[in-house]
């Protein structure tokens, strides 16, 4: 809890912090059983195979974890400051197959001074695979303890 | 060792030993509501609850999988400033599927469906002890690049009334029942 975030400390243009997850079945599996999505094309590399949902013949990682792993890059960079997630929004762009490494990440665009309590900043949100391409971007409103 | 028994291995909560994890069960299947089938406008209210235990939350961010530990300290989390334990914001997931599982809602859980993209909003926070309800309603769905897309409103009420979750959920379907069917059966069968 050391470095405690408040709207006032926080700058546009400020970067938060990255996280990087390799994408194994093990990794969808899991996420599978947390999120109680065991649709086939994460879960079943044999129906993949032939099902080719994506036109791929192997596992893709849920889009829900894409959005869970861009919203991490939010709870870890705020939460222990007390912060509060209040919209979310995200475009998936690309499957991410099995055996993927992503990189997650975000900057902060706007400040909203609304009032105490209320007070919120907007971070443009991005998730690339291990060839720098962009599977995901999207946009999240937080808001922030004031000093 | 089958898929669904390496998935068993990771099922610690009740509510993932008790959930069937097969989504190509065809019975489960025939109670599913199928892209032309959608009746636009139809609002429904998922018969089933979810009552929050520290167990479900905890579990959740392990999937994600996020360490942070106001998602599993309830002491850390208080000295944070919240008043409990707190829910990772995409716990909602795990709620949603544990509560849609047949007709109107369902497409969620569909074999051969995708998502393009979601928006979520947060209004009160999830707490261990709460009793969620779903309120589903499909208002849009279109067809574009030869794909068939639609569009619902997922709201999650608390045993108060509280709105704790809006989510403007847009997904991409197989366009009939014979469709999906045929994604049961491991064929590949998108128009697009």
């Amino acid at each position: 809890m050391t470095g405690k975030l408040t709207f006032e400390s926080v700058n546009c243009g400020d970067v938060l912090p990255e996280i990087k997850q390799h994408i194994s079945q093990e990794v969808i599996w899991k996420h599978a059983v947390a999120s109680l999505d065991y649709n086939p094309v994460h879960t079943n590399p044999e129906w993949c195979a032939t099902a080719q949902v994506f036109g791929l013949p192997v596992p893709v990682m849920h889009g829900n974890q894409t959005m869970s792993l861009m919203t991490s890059v939010i709870t870890d960079w705020a939460y222990s400051s007390g912060a509060r997630l209040k919209r979310l929004e995200v475009k998936l762009i690309k499957p991410v197959p099995v055996g993927s490494t992503c990189t997650y990440g975000g900057v902060v665009s706007e400040k909203h001074p609304v009032g105490k309590g209320e007070d919120f900043v907007v971070v443009e949100l991005w998730a690339k695979n291990q060839d720098g391409e962009q599977v995901a971007v999207g946009s999240a409103q937080v808001v922030l303890p004031s000093a | 060792m089958g898929y669904l028994e390496e998935m068993a291995k990771y099922q610690k909560t009740e509510k993932q030993k008790s959930f069937s994890a097969d989504f190509l069960d065809q019975e489960q299947v025939e109670e599913y509501e199928f892209w032309d089938e959608i009746e636009i406008g139809k609002e429904t209210v998922v018969p089933l609850r979810f009552e929050v235990k520290a167990e479900d939350m905890i579990a959740y961010a392990e999937g994600v999988p996020d360490a942070n530990p106001v998602f599993y300290d309830e002491e850390y989390a208080r000295k944070c400033g919240y008043d409990g334990l707190v829910a990772h914001p995409m716990f909602t997931t795990q709620v949603l599927f544990f509560l849609l599982r047949k007709g109107h809602g369902s497409w969620i859980r569909t074999p051969g469906s995708r998502n393009p993209g979601q928006i979520l909003e947060w209004y009160d926070p999830i707490r261990v002890g709460d009793v969620l309800t779903l309120k589903t309603r499909s208002y849009d769905k279109w067809i574009k690049r030869g794909k068939y897309y639609m569009r619902y409103l997922s709201e999650l009420y608390d045993q108060h009334g509280n709105l704790k979750m809006r989510g403007y959920m847009t997904l991409i379907l197989p366009k009939t029942r014979e469709d999906v069917m045929r994604f049961v059966r491991g064929e590949h069968a998108l128009e697009a």
